[in-house]
């Protein structure tokens, strides 16, 4: 089989399970049978276990309730984020004084700006770790095919976000019957960098980011049943972080439900609870940290 | 009662013994039958012979032929003798009296 073959072969392989990924490339490089007929056969295997896998719930149930909604959460996170700092990326780009420099109200405010915009991607950037690890987590059996459904969630996010704020402006108007504004950050947004390219490259944060946590959840052994129990607390509780801190998403749910939050004084009870649980979504660093430190002393102990 | 292919696959692995894995088997079907065998159809079917208890398969240790890769060995269990027996024996019944030359001779216009 030439290096063409082989290349189309091992990506296309990596949809089965370790053991049967290793046994099958073994049995194609030893039988040494064309190219393309190995392809075919190895895309055959694939097909007919992923249709087996498809054939039961729980794929679906975590394709419904996992990946779809929270690959568009994120991805309209991911606008927000990649919105607000654009319009901070454009002030400074488009109303940079070297006088201004010499003012220290300038560094105070670049300095607090700089903090701000640090924050939102690290917290952007663990939510989509979190949510790549639970996704899985959830679907070790199923984690490459899963990687692609994320991955293509997150694209049609990234499409579909616009028009998601659009209907949510337009619904929040009607509700308060108050009358359209101009919208402040327009000359920001009608630059095509702004608009197009740099919630691009955020999303690319975001696919990067979720794809690592896949990756961790995938690899290795099962952890202990201790470690298996805190790291599912602290997901859920980053998960729950991370749904309630887009209010719009209670808007869509329903005027009604909104209205009884808002009389309830609920939504302000979410807002405090949530405050509590912020130290908690950057646990993905102290997990990866934690990770390093023992590979390296395993490492240390083997030499 | 088990299937023709799941039957071939039986019967390969119980001749090849300790040396019977994928790529083995493989090769003893399509030399027995004159047809190719997917490695889609195979592995299925291994693994649906492992679900009925037919079969136990293991990973072996990384070979050097291999590209550095393991084997998934196959070891007929005592069910799995025990349906092959049956399958075989139910093919020589139904077969009793039959001679398939002769038939060919008579049907051909």
């Amino acid at each position: 089989m030439n290096g063409f073959w082989w290349w189309l072969v091992e990506p296309i392989s990596g949809f089965l399970d370790s053991d049967d990924r290793e046994a099958v490339l073994g049995d194609v490089l030893e039988s040494g049978e064309p190219g393309a007929r190995a392809f075919c056969g190895v895309l055959g295997l694939v097909v007919r276990r992923q249709r087996s896998l498809w054939l039961n719930w729980q794929p679906w149930t975590i394709l419904m309730a996992v990946i779809l909604p929270l690959g568009f959460l994120l991805s309209v996170i991911s606008r927000e984020t990649s919105d607000g700092s654009a319009v901070y990326v454009w002030m400074y780009a488009n109303n940079w004084d070297w006088a201004l420099t010499k003012n220290p109200g300038f560094w105070r405010l670049l300095g607090e700006t700089s903090i701000w915009v640090f924050l939102a991607y690290l917290t952007l950037g663990c939510w989509s770790w979190v949510v790549g690890f639970v996704v899985g987590w959830l679907s070790r059996r199923m984690a490459q095919i899963n990687r692609l459904v994320l991955c293509l969630v997150l694209l049609l996010g990234e499409l579909t976000a616009p028009r998601y704020f659009e209907f949510l402006d337009q619904y929040e108007r009607r509700a308060s019957g108050l009358p359209a504004l101009p919208d402040g950050n327009a000359a920001v947004f009608a630059v095509a960098f702004y608009r197009v390219v740099f919630p691009l490259m955020v999303q690319v944060l975001v696919v990067t980011a979720a794809l690592w946590g896949m990756r961790r959840a995938t690899a290795g052994g099962k952890p202990g049943r201790i470690l298996r129990a805190v790291l599912a607390a602290v997901a859920a509780l980053t998960l729950a972080e991370m749904v309630t801190q887009e209010p719009g998403l209670w808007f869509m749910v329903g005027p009604r439900v909104w209205a009884h939050y808002s009389q309830l004084a609920l939504w302000s009870s979410v807002l405090h609870l949530r405050r509590l649980l912020e130290p908690i979504e950057y646990w993905p660093i102290i997990f990866l940290i934690a990770h390093a430190i023992r590979k390296r002393k395993l490492r240390a102990a083997v030499v | 009662m088990i299937g023709e292919f799941e039957y071939l696959i039986l019967a390969a692995a119980v001749r090849l013994g300790d040396e019977a894995y994928g790529a083995a088997i493989r090769k003893e079907i399509e030399h027995a039958t004159n047809r190719r065998c997917s490695i889609g159809a195979l592995y299925t079917t291994l693994d649906r012979l492992e679900t009925k208890g037919l079969i136990k398969t293991t990973m072996s240790d990384p070979t050097p032929q291999r590209g550095g890769r393991a084997k998934r060995m196959v070891r007929v269990t005592a069910r799995g003798v025990g349906a092959g027996t049956e399958f075989y024996a139910s093919v020589k019944r139904v077969t009793r009296g039959i001679s398939w030359e002769a038939s060919r001779v008579r049907i051909r216009p």
